[in-house]
């Protein structure tokens, strides 16, 4: 067995993501645009291509792709066009799909994505619309197809080959989400499909300055899936190229379609290159050429809403959020939308997002459900943290009181707090007083060790006091009160 | 009754002198009669046309608003829709399809209170000059039945030129309205690409297809465009501007017009087609028309760049009958490949093969560049000839056809049959208006038409400049003899 050294090697992904748009109705037919309908229900007879039909552009996909085009700070082209792409399947009512192929709407561009707390910008070669195939769906004797998904508008984003891990792939593909869900283009929801990743993958000696070989995993439908089918894609292929040191490295990884065996963890190959259909493009003689004014897009540009890149820069910037927690807001669209409801009431960002995104979240993690849905107010979080930064209570009695916010939704936190006697905090200096003397009394050892220099005793104290007053007495005023006595 | 212009017929109904029921009954009956020996029609709808004639009558009896083509009978070509009526194309790969909605063609010719017939043989998907490609039968020339009618159209060419109806939508892509007008002796006009919504027309080449109308004459087909000819929605390549008045814009002059006419393309012609072509010019001269020479030499390249064209848009325009949604499924097939495979080898007849083989052929990776692209580069210098030709003329005029119609299997040798488009094709690749008006007999008494062109959008124009030809000709409006009587009901 060789001993593989990995870390000679570069690996070298291209991403091409397919985002459904969430438009009323479809791209070239007034079908509704629509998920988890009874099969064949969306459909018209442009939808099944019945003979004599033509497709009609839906206009608000324009918008949507200029405002992709504009949030990536892409070329928007003034003419694109629509092609055929020919080939036979039965999800496919006319056995070609309308595409752009020489002449997408948008070129150029970049996505800026944070990679373990650093930014890095990608760089995003085009992107395209064409429309959705109807789905397959096999029976025990037969196969039927649902042609409900024929024709949704997508939008293919094909990055450059510029990915070189499969974090990078991951934080990459989560930006571009990101950015589809603020623009408010796509519901990007994976599980549903209408958000697919394809990967080109090779990997190269870091010495290397050309390419090798590329192979392409199609259909991984989470970002779980499509870090762990990178890897072990980046791994299988250096493995290889590294117990055939002396063959040809054309001959070791051959051009492909792939798919991730989620069972197996390991890409399986679907198709050699060989294989490879000749699509015979050709531009759509049934539609009209796009043509783009710079008006339309000044328009657009007027009502496009804060980026999630530039969302992460004021976050970070200006509310001193940390590049971690600005991140899992971004990338959270709801949560964030969320905290900026809360934030609205209440200045102390940072406090306010590790409720959010630590205590809420992980009290709520196991129901499945978000705040929003439980109907906690995001006006009664800012109350609540509102109400430990100004001393109402404690941080400790705080969590008591989430406990309960969750146990009774919509209630506003400070009648919880007023309404149970346990959650008003002991402010009083002489009852804190009387029970440090307690504690010292009870605690006499632990005093002759913190004379001895022993420091964890201190702490030691706090907490045996804290537990006498059961959190309500301010830590801070505990401490005072303590570091004066044992003086 | 057969003698009657649709003008003549709509204003006979209107004014109650007759009925929408007979004059229903009569179509029914001359077809009864005489479609045995013409085969013009697939499919008669005898029963609907009556139930709409006697609504239509009804109409008229309650004093509603009658339409334009109130009353008149219209043939309809078998690849345009009348919903939940069987289009076949003329394929037997749909011989079971029944269209799911109207063309908008349809819908806009029975608002206007016109009686569809029923449906026309055609070579099978439009493919063809001659209408042998049909799947089902031959259509015969009313002039003489050893004779075709022309095609793809021909079958709604013979059925006009027969008088079973005044008017029949047929659809021309490579000029499958106006060879076949030729042809049968009638009126045939295609017009600017766009004018007629294609929704509803079964697509054979979509940036080439135009629906348009066959008539007995010019003053019918600008009615008829006067119906048909507006924008729609449902077609993204439809002209949006407004419909001009094309009845009310015909002019029995030609003072004004300047005639461009390639005369050295024209060199090679039949002699017989020439006779008869340079008396139609003199027609024209007459009529006040000025007759300059235009260069057109590159129509020498119009079939090959049509060829490649309009057969790469079939092999994907076609790929939808694939067996797995609608149409004849092959009972062989055992998996998807053999519905695939068997349907399209049962239910395509060997010319729709041949150009869906040589339109995958030449949108295949490595060919592509030397015949498809080539081909849109010499269609935009085809464009840009016939601008410049327009620069100095109103009109550019040909014959329909470089020979007067054949007998029925005559040509064999596909090549040989594509000759039949060399005239026709340009107006198709360049989305011009064009009409093919009658304009004589050949020395076997066999109707000979002439082609005039104009620029993109002005089908007026050719309208008007048709209708004083047909004036100042008389070689309109002639009945084939033996179809020239009254059939009683």
């Amino acid at each position: 067995m060789t001993n593989i050294q990995y870390d000679l090697w570069q690996p070298v992904i291209g991403l091409e993501v397919h985002i459904q748009l969430n438009t009323k109705t479809k791209l070239f037919s007034s079908a509704p645009n629509r998920f988890g309908d009874e099969p064949n229900t969306n459909i018209t007879d442009v939808c099944t291509g019945q003979p004599g039909t033509l497709p009609v552009l839906n206009k608000e996909v324009l918008k949507k792709a200029v405002q992709l085009g504009l949030a990536l700070k892409s070329s928007i082209a003034p003419f694109s066009r629509f092609d055929r792409k020919s080939y036979f399947y039965p999800d496919s009512p006319r056995n070609f799909q309308i595409t752009q192929f020489d002449h997408p709407i948008i070129s150029g561009g970049t996505i800026l994505a944070d990679v373990e707390g650093v930014t890095k910008a990608f760089a995003v070669n085009r992107a395209h619309i064409e429309d959705d195939a109807g789905m397959l769906k096999h029976f025990s004797t037969f196969a039927g197809v649902d042609y409900n998904r024929a024709g949704v508008p997508l939008i293919e984003v094909v990055s450059e080959a510029c990915i070189h891990s499969s974090k990078e792939a991951v934080a990459y593909a989560t930006a571009l989400r990101a950015i589809m869900e603020y623009i408010d283009a796509s519901d990007c929801n994976m599980e549903e499909g209408s958000l697919r990743f394809d990967a080109n993958i090779s990997v190269r000696l870091k010495t290397e300055t050309t390419l090798r070989n590329k192979i392409e995993i199609k259909n991984m439908n989470s970002f779980h899936n499509m870090e762990m089918a990178i890897d072990s894609e980046i791994k299988r292929q250096i493995r290889l190229y590294s117990e055939n040191p002396d063959a040809d490295p054309k001959t070791i990884i051959q051009g492909g379609t792939y798919r991730f065996d989620l069972e197996k963890k390991e890409t399986v190959l679907m198709r050699k290159k060989e294989a490879a259909e000749d699509y015979r493009y050709f531009p759509e003689p049934d539609l009209p050429p796009v043509f783009i004014s710079a008006s339309f897009i000044e328009e657009i540009k007027k009502d496009l809403p804060e980026l999630p890149h530039e969302r992460f820069k004021r976050y970070t910037e200006q509310l001193f959020l940390s590049p971690a927690a600005a991140s899992t807001l971004i990338n959270d669209r709801q949560m964030c939308l969320y905290f900026e409801r809360a934030y609205a009431t209440c200045p102390h960002a940072k406090n306010l997002c590790n409720w959010l995104i630590v205590e809420f979240t992980g009290r709520i993690k196991d129901s499945g459900r978000t705040l929003q849905a439980i109907g906690i107010l995001p006006e009664h979080v800012a109350s609540l943290v509102n109400m430990i930064e100004d001393g109402t209570i404690t941080g400790k009695i705080a969590k008591c009181v989430a406990d309960d916010m969750i146990l009774s939704p919509g209630k506003d936190c400070r009648l919880i707090v007023k309404e149970n006697p346990d959650y008003q905090p002991l402010q009083d200096t002489s009852s804190i007083e009387a029970l440090i003397d307690q504690v010292l009394s009870e605690n006499s050892q632990s005093v002759t060790d913190y004379k001895a220099g022993k420091t964890k005793a201190f702490a030691f104290l706090i907490g045996q006091v804290m537990k006498l007053c059961k959190g309500k007495a301010s830590p801070i005023m505990v401490n005072e009160i303590l570091t004066k006595k044992l003086q | 009754m057969h003698k009657h212009s649709a003008t003549e017929i709509t204003t006979l109904f209107t004014k109650g002198e007759i009925s929408a029921e007979e004059i229903a009954k009569n179509t029914l009956a001359r077809i009864e009669h005489f479609d045995k020996d013409v085969g013009a029609f697939l499919a008669v709808h005898s029963e609907r046309m009556l139930k709409k004639a006697a609504n239509l009558d009804q109409k008229r009896k309650s004093g509603e608003k009658l339409g334009a083509l109130a009353g008149v009978p219209v043939a309809i070509k078998d690849n345009i829709h009348i919903n939940g009526t069987l289009t076949t194309c003329a394929s037997k790969f749909l011989s079971n399809y029944k269209a799911v909605f109207d063309a908008t063609v349809c819908s806009l010719l029975e608002e206007e209170g016109a009686l569809l017939v029923g449906k026309t043989n055609l070579d099978e998907f439009a493919m063809g000059s001659s209408t042998e490609n049909s799947a089902y039968q031959k259509t015969r020339n009313p002039w003489d039945l050893s004779c075709t009618p022309g095609g793809s159209s021909g079958g709604s060419a013979a059925a006009v030129s027969a008088r079973f109806c005044p008017l029949s939508l047929g659809s021309d892509t490579g000029g499958s309205i106006r060879q076949p007008a030729s042809f049968t002796g009638i009126v045939g006009f295609k017009p600017s690409y766009g004018r007629v919504s294609r929704y509803g027309l079964v697509a054979f080449a979509s940036s080439l297809d135009q629906i348009g109308p066959f008539s007995t004459t010019v003053t019918d087909a600008a009615l008829m465009m006067q119906v048909i000819g507006r924008g729609c929605d449902k077609d993204s390549t439809s002209i949006h501007a407004k419909a001009p008045d094309y009845v009310g814009s015909l002019s029995s002059s030609m003072k004004g017009l300047k005639i461009g006419i390639p005369w050295h393309f024209l060199e090679q012609l039949n002699e017989e087609v020439k006779q008869n072509f340079l008396a139609s010019v003199e027609i024209c001269k007459k009529l006040g028309a000025e007759i300059i020479d235009v260069d057109l030499d590159i129509l020498s390249h119009s079939i090959a760049v049509y060829y490649v064209l309009a057969t790469a848009e079939a092999s994907t325009n076609l790929a939808r009958f694939d067996g797995v949604r609608y149409g004849v499924r092959s009972p062989k097939a055992t998996n998807l490949e053999q519905v695939y495979d068997l349907s399209r080898h049962d239910g395509f007849g060997p010319e729709v093969k041949n150009r869906i083989l040589l339109g995958t052929y030449v949108l295949s990776s490595g060919y592509k560049d030397a015949y498809y692209k080539k081909a849109q580069q010499v269609r935009t210098l085809i464009i840009e000839k016939f601008k410049t030709a327009f620069t100095g003329c109103n009109l550019v005029m040909m014959p329909t056809s470089p020979f007067p119609a054949f007998t029925l299997g005559e040509i064999q040798d596909p090549l040989q049959m594509y000759l039949q488009d060399i005239f026709t094709i340009a107006a198709n690749l360049i989305g011009a208006p064009a009409i093919s008006i009658p304009s004589g007999f050949s020395n076997k008494n066999m109707p000979l038409g002439v082609q005039l062109i104009g620029p993109y959008m002005h089908d007026k124009e050719v309208l008007s400049a048709a209708f004083a030809f047909e004036k100042a000709c008389g070689f309109g409006s002639k009945i084939p003899q033996a179809f020239d009587k009254e059939i009683s009901v």
